[in-house]
């Protein structure tokens, strides 16, 4: 399968030169799998950008892993929405009351909208995620609740031994020693277990946590712990702090390199996640 | 690679942080397996163990041990506890019931539980203690 990053920012988009080099757009991931069905993770302002890269696919796939602004704001902005030929499937979180589409519809539609999900030109339906695997064209995708602020999901996507875990929101540790408890008590950690890729949630710098325990996001430490117990093989560094420069980003990687180190970690295993980045996960032996 | 672990539900894993965080004894029970899923520390000071040696334990280990008991003495059988009555019917409880430490001292505490569901449906108790009769 193939990985497309087209929104790393949390929260807020955040452009400007400052930002220029890892991007300022929120959550978007695009993955093309080898039967060429297209998947997206998440909706941020990163989607706008991947609509025309779309061309004339007949469907896709849109998984969302909860439906904070920044992981739905740029839906009304894919060009596919506006084509009637192509069937675009929404997947989110089952959560209590309202279905997902009426969720979703408190923000696509007056007076935050122009536009509602009804006048969308495209044939758009909407699913909750099994609890159980399901499939996806030549991929296994399999959802479980993690922590973070409101019913919020995390994905593994499989496609023959190649595994992309995706948790962009995560808090593993609030509560939890991650260090010593026991995996099966790890939120996410089933997800991310011996993948190929774990883009993971690294929002906070270790001293800027401490004002922000139980807001939903991770320090750096902690997912770097996180993926060390997972025995994730590449780590993507994901969901950067709106406020963090280029230049805080790259202090941040250096740092996360030497405890990566510190931690065991295989040398060159640990990026941060750039816009615009393109990797090919090939089977493991 | 094949994932070799499953997640608890995350229902559970939020209650387990929350108990973690408390002074209350509280612990999280599996009702449909009979299981002693978590107890914090509060409870190991009362129980006098720790969920870090024990790990995990069928409900009847534990109530062999410390009951409940019933005013004549008698072990009340988890399944017709009336707490796992209510619980597995989807209420709230709170009761007073007799324990007995190991050695073999017998005591009230008032014990209330209540249902966990989740979006997938029922998750177990969460189960907490109180003195009885406090002023």
């Amino acid at each position: 399968m193939r990985v497309r990053i087209w929104g790393a920012r949390g929260s807020i988009p955040a452009p400007g030169p400052d930002t220029a080099r890892y991007g300022g757009n929120t959550s978007c991931v695009q993955v093309t799998l080898s039967d060429g069905n297209m998947l997206v993770l998440d909706a941020g302002s990163g989607i706008r950008d991947l609509g025309p890269s779309c061309g004339q696919a007949e469907k896709i796939n849109i998984l969302l892993t909860h439906l904070h602004l920044d992981h739905i704001q740029g839906l009304l902005f894919f060009a596919p929405f506006f084509r009637p030929d192509v069937e675009i499937v929404i997947w989110g979180p089952p959560a209590p009351g309202r279905s997902l589409r009426d969720r979703i519809a408190r923000y696509l539609s007056a007076p935050l909208s122009p536009v509602e999900i009804r006048s969308l030109p495209a044939k758009v339906s909407f699913r909750k995620c099994p609890a159980d695997e399901w499939e996806i064209g030549s991929a296994r995708i399999r959802a479980a609740h993690v922590n973070h602020r409101g019913p919020t999901l995390g994905f593994r996507i499989t496609e023959a031994d190649a595994s992309l875990c995706y948790l962009p929101d995560h808090e593993p540790a609030l509560g939890m020693p991650l260090d010593h408890v026991e995996p099966d008590w790890i939120s996410g950690f089933a997800l991310a277990e011996r993948c190929s890729l774990l883009m993971h949630d690294c929002q906070y710098a270790d001293d800027e946590y401490p004002e922000r325990v139980g807001w939903g996001h991770s320090r750096v430490s902690d997912a770097l712990l996180f993926a060390r117990r997972t025995e994730a093989e590449h780590v993507l560094l994901f969901h950067h702090d709106p406020l963090h420069t280029d230049g805080q980003l790259d202090l941040l990687l250096g740092r996360a390199d030497e405890d990566w180190e510190g931690l065991g970690g295989s040398p060159g295993a640990l990026a941060m996640a750039v816009e615009g980045a393109e990797l090919e996960l090939r089977a493991t032996e | 690679m094949a994932i070799a672990t499953e997640q608890k539900p995350i229902e559970l894993i939020l209650a387990r942080s929350l108990l973690d965080a408390l002074s209350t004894p509280g612990c999280l029970i599996d009702l449909e397996g009979g299981t002693l899923v978590y107890y914090n520390e509060a409870v190991g000071k009362l129980a006098g163990m720790s969920f870090e040696e024990t790990g995990p334990m069928p409900v009847t280990e534990w109530t062999d041990t410390f009951g409940p008991f019933d005013d004549e003495g008698r072990r009340i059988p988890f399944d017709e506890h009336p707490l796992t009555v209510a619980v597995r019917g989807g209420r709230a409880g709170h009761f007073i019931q007799r324990f007995r430490t190991r050695d073999s001292t017998d005591f009230e505490v008032a014990v209330s539980a209540i249902p966990l569901v989740g979006t997938t449906g029922f998750q177990g108790a969460l189960v907490f203690f109180w003195p009885a009769g406090a002023e």
